[in-house]
């Protein structure tokens, strides 16, 4: 009885489709991320207005502070008195002196003693707050020298 | 002269393709961990010189537009004022406002009303969304024709604050 050979070597895939499509993803998800909004909190319930568009120029240096309410999971406020959400801590208005002042050392410290004037302190607060308290967040920065001030909300659909 | 073929010059090359698979499957999944959707922001500048008290007079032609916002105790806003007209606390109300400043300054952009400032003076426990709001609606308006903005008054400032009731 006669025997068929078999070719016995290899088949290799054809891996050109699967080469594209990944670098079809690699290539979107590089283009869609992004990493300026990394200081944002997403604690915080930002208000939303037709009018909020990204700054065409960006600030030279940036102080951003998220004030808002500690929530559950499911969204309703853990405390009614809304904080500072600083370095993982949660700083009433009134105690926030001392990290203010760390903050100047800091900026002056690394691009010296004129930068306060040129940084803006982009507030980042709580569409629930009260504005008194907002305010008051404006009053102990400017004591500390702060003078430029940028409020943010969330840009809403038309 | 003849030229004489190599043996492996027509041979295929293969080029190891599981190192670049390797790398561009990290990079892949970095970035697939890494992206977050989150709506744009914006950002609403504000007037707020040190040493300089709030209610300062300014040395301009046209006096400063004075926007009120009275809330309860809970934050809810129960009225809202351009100067001492009462605009009502809805939706509505924050139009009303966009369409007196516009009254105001007479056209978007007028170089005339440059200098002109809105003073905003919120109760302490006014919910900031609100505040935002009125300044949003003093700033300007979109103008859903031309997908561009009309620009009202650029300068902002607050009020000295109240004190909590």
């Amino acid at each position: 009885m006669k025997t068929r050979k078999i070719d016995m070597s290899l088949s290799e895939a054809d891996m050109t489709p699967m080469i594209d499509i990944v670098f079809q993803l690699l290539t979107f998800f590089m283009i869609a991320i992004n990493f300026e909004n990394t200081k944002a909190d997403e604690r915080v319930k930002l208000p939303r207005d037709m009018l909020a568009k990204p700054p065409e120029v960006k600030p030279e240096h940036e102080l951003v502070l998220n004030f808002g309410f500690e929530r559950n999971e499911d969204g309703s406020k853990k405390n009614a008195i809304p904080t500072i959400f600083y370095n993982d801590r949660y700083v009433e208005v009134g105690q926030l002196t001392a990290d203010l002042e760390q903050e100047k050392r800091v900026m002056e410290a690394l691009h010296g003693k004129e930068v306060i004037d040129k940084v803006t302190v982009l507030i980042r607060a709580d569409s629930e707050v009260p504005t008194g308290l907002v305010q008051q967040l404006i009053k102990k920065c400017q004591d500390n020298g702060f003078s430029k001030f940028s409020l943010r909300a969330t840009a809403e659909e038309k | 002269m003849k030229l004489t073929k190599g043996k492996d010059s027509s041979s295929k090359v293969d080029v190891p393709m599981a190192p670049m698979i390797d790398i561009v499957f990290q990079l892949l999944i970095f970035f697939m961990l890494n992206l977050k959707i989150i709506a744009p922001e914006g950002n609403f500048n504000i007037n707020l010189p040190i040493n300089a008290p709030a209610n300062a007079q300014q040395d301009v032609a046209l006096p400063d537009i004075k926007v009120g916002l009275r809330s309860d105790r809970d934050g809810n806003l129960v009225q809202l004022t351009l100067g001492s007209n009462n605009l009502g606390n809805d939706n509505a109300a924050f139009d009303r406002l966009n369409a007196e400043i516009l009254k105001l300054i007479g056209r978007p952009g007028n170089p005339a009303t440059a200098q002109i400032e809105v003073e905003l003076d919120a109760d302490y426990e006014c919910q900031y969304k609100y505040v935002v709001k009125a300044i949003s609606r003093c700033t300007g308006r979109f103008d859903p024709q031309t997908q561009q903005i009309a620009r009202y008054v650029e300068k902002i400032k607050f009020a000295p604050p109240h004190k909590p009731k």
